[in-house]
């Protein structure tokens, strides 16, 4: 859905960002030091930069005040949680950070955030005979409209935003129903089960054992 | 607000001084007094032994004469001598007073004493005599008031003298001492500016006197202690710097490890990509290994002694030789061990250790098809290759903990960045030399050169 450039010198953390964010869609360029990415950027579009700190060549902090141009969204990827170094990285314009060791969720979440905010091109998703509408919150099956309730549509989102990820029944209670819900993991299974009647999804929207939902695609 | 040292100095000698001053005036007035007194009582009794003899004559004369004078009218005549000198007498025919200039007659002191009486503000030196065997008594008085007045006068002259040599020393005391002191008070005034955190200032060092020898030892041990707490405050920061570098390089792997484990529990992916995710644990796991396995060594290195004895170096570099020789071959890098022999002092083990980590990276820093050549000789070893070499800046940090020359492409062959920092902790324990030359594109030789081996006894 978008395209990522992803600059860090760990070839395995690099190829660990990709396998994640191709998994959920998204177009991913792959580069190791920061002289490299400060040129690529320049020349080439991307929707969301991914900018290690540590780098050879040029440091993270100086590859952000080349691309100062290009108003490209940033989000550093650091080791130190060190709160003068994610200062320093919001105050030469990054739109946020993440610390390793990071979690999936959290990486495609915040991944996620910062493109909706940078308003990029990701405003619908079709899969099968399915169509979503992120602008309008419209779903439609085979040309037709479907009712869905504010609940289900956010919980059908997440599972787009998050797809071929398996959620657990917390993950997608925090993601959907915010911090105000005290209900219990019931509430979950139901609104999965409806919303596999209600789209057709029994192929794609699968239990995974000892986790929770996936959604195939 | 508590008194300075010399405030308390100058009162405690104020007050010193003039007790001592006053002390010393007074007791020499009194003295003088007392000695004036008495000349004046020797001075009485000559005078009434004269006048009694002189009146003794007078008398016996004027009885064998029989010229109609009395005693009374000799008296009178001797009297009226006296008056100017303030002496007043007194004439006793047995008890029965004759005649007398006294205005009032005093009582009859006993015969030939001295007696002072003493009446309002008059002093009068009173003496009395027999005259012709007892018939006659003389009284004898001398006044003395103006003994008592000179005294006065003499206290208060003392007195304002004393007052003006007070006040003089008050002054210069105060001038004096403030002036001397002046080199503490600068003294405490760095001291204190120093204690705020201020290292620019230095205490005066001028003079020749105790306060310069002071100041100078001050200033000394001022930058001693300053010079101790730069080499501390970097020793921390050294600290701090290899503390950062292990959190990084242990999150790194571990970043990569729990990434995949969780890419192999929720991603909906085909059986060889999760296998390819274990492969990538397994071998990120190994690269936590080898950090910890030479960090250990490391640890082990510092906390314990060598066992030295005398190392075969010829044969520890065809062990070496031996033992990574399928590494080079897998790279396509030729190993070669220069024939030679010699020895050297030290721990086997290390040195093994040593040797095995030189060539190791002399290997690594090659490109397929180069050569890594080992040679040995009298109390030294050598690696070299032509491989990618150095740069100044690089060959500068080399031994430094978790320094990489190439980070990428070190990393990507499992290097955990801390052989070079092990391998100097080894030469510095046997107090060897480790020496690198090394020039960019064209190789780098590394040289340990042992310490000569002590004369067997």
């Amino acid at each position: 859905m978008a395209r990522i450039l992803i600059v860090e010198d760990e070839i395995q953390i690099n190829d660990l960002i990709m396998k994640n964010l191709r998994l959920v869609g998204h177009e991913c360029t792959q580069l190791y030091d920061g002289e490299e990415a400060a040129l690529r950027a320049q020349t080439e579009h991307f929707d969301l930069i991914l900018l290690d700190v540590m780098l050879p060549g040029l440091s993270g902090f100086d590859v952000i005040g080349e691309l100062r141009g290009t108003k490209t969204p940033v989000i550093f990827v650091t080791a130190k949680n060190a709160l003068p170094d994610r200062l320093q990285g919001l105050r030469l314009g990054a739109d946020d950070y993440i610390v390793k060791p990071f979690e999936i969720l959290e990486l495609v979440q915040r991944v996620d955030t910062v493109l909706r905010r940078a308003g990029g091109p990701r405003r619908s998703f079709s899969f099968d005979d399915v169509t979503v509408d992120f602008d309008s919150r419209r779903v439609s099956k085979g040309g037709k409209e479907v009712e869905m309730t504010p609940k289900e549509y956010d919980l059908l989102e997440a599972l787009i935003v998050n797809r071929n990820l398996a959620l657990s029944r917390e993950q997608l209670i925090y993601l959907v129903w915010s911090h105000d819900f005290d209900g219990e993991n019931r509430t979950v299974d139901t609104h999965v089960r409806r919303l596999r009647k209600k789209l057709g999804l029994e192929d794609r929207l699968k239990t995974v054992f000892k986790t929770g939902y996936r959604l195939e695609v | 607000m508590r008194r300075r040292f010399w405030q308390r100095t100058y009162l405690v000698t104020l007050l010193l001084f003039l007790v001592c001053l006053y002390a010393g005036l007074f007791s020499l007035a009194f003295y003088t007094y007392g000695r004036s007194v008495e000349n004046t009582e020797n001075a009485c009794l000559a005078e009434e032994r004269y006048l009694a003899r002189s009146f003794e004559r007078d008398l016996h004369d004027m009885e064998e004469a029989e010229n109609g004078t009395s005693p009374k009218l000799l008296m009178q005549s001797y009297a009226q001598n006296y008056e100017k000198q303030r002496v007043s007498l007194a004439f006793f025919e047995g008890d029965r007073e004759v005649f007398s200039s006294f205005g009032e007659t005093p009582p009859l002191p006993e015969n030939g004493t001295i007696t002072q009486i003493k009446e309002e503000e008059d002093r009068w030196i009173l003496i009395s005599g027999e005259i012709g065997e007892g018939r006659y008594r003389l009284l004898y008085g001398r006044y003395a008031g103006d003994l008592d007045r000179e005294f006065a006068s003499l206290m208060l002259t003392y007195a304002a003298v004393a007052a003006g040599v007070s006040l003089f020393l008050a002054v210069f005391l105060l001038l004096l001492l403030k002036r001397l002191s002046l080199p503490l008070e600068k003294l405490r005034v760095t001291t204190e500016r120093i204690a705020a955190g201020d290292r620019t200032v230095a205490a005066e060092e001028s003079g020749k006197d105790e306060f310069a020898a002071l100041a100078k030892s001050f200033n000394q041990m001022v930058e001693k202690v300053s010079a101790q707490m730069e080499e501390l405050a970097d020793d921390a920061e050294r600290k701090q710097a290899l503390v950062d570098n292990m959190a990084h390089e242990m999150r790194t792997p571990l970043t990569s490890i729990r990434g995949f484990a969780e890419y192999i529990e929720k991603a909906a992916v085909p059986e060889e990509e999760r296998r390819d995710a274990a492969l990538r644990i397994v071998s990120e796991t190994d690269r936590l290994k080898r950090i910890s396995e030479k960090l250990l060594d490391s640890a082990f290195l510092r906390e314990n002694t060598l066992q030295k004895e005398t190392v075969d170096l010829a044969a520890l570099l065809a062990d070496t030789a031996a033992r990574l020789a399928p590494p080079a071959k897998e790279r396509g890098v030729t190993l070669r061990v220069l024939p030679g022999a010699g020895s050297a002092e030290g721990d086997a083990t290390l040195l093994s250790m040593l040797l095995y980590n030189l060539t190791e990276n002399a290997i690594k820093a090659c490109r397929p098809g180069g050569e890594v050549v080992l040679s040995a000789g009298e109390n030294r070893i050598s690696v070299s290759d032509n491989g990618k070499g150095m740069t100044k800046e690089q060959l500068a940090h080399v031994t430094e903990p978790f320094y990489r020359t190439d980070k990428s492409r070190s990393r990507a062959e499992g290097g955990a960045g801390l052989g070079l920092a092990l391998c100097r902790q080894i030469v510095l324990s046997h107090g060897a030399e480790l020496a690198f030359d090394s020039e960019p594109e064209r190789g780098t030789a590394v040289t340990v050169v042992f310490p000569q081996k002590e004369a067997p006894q």
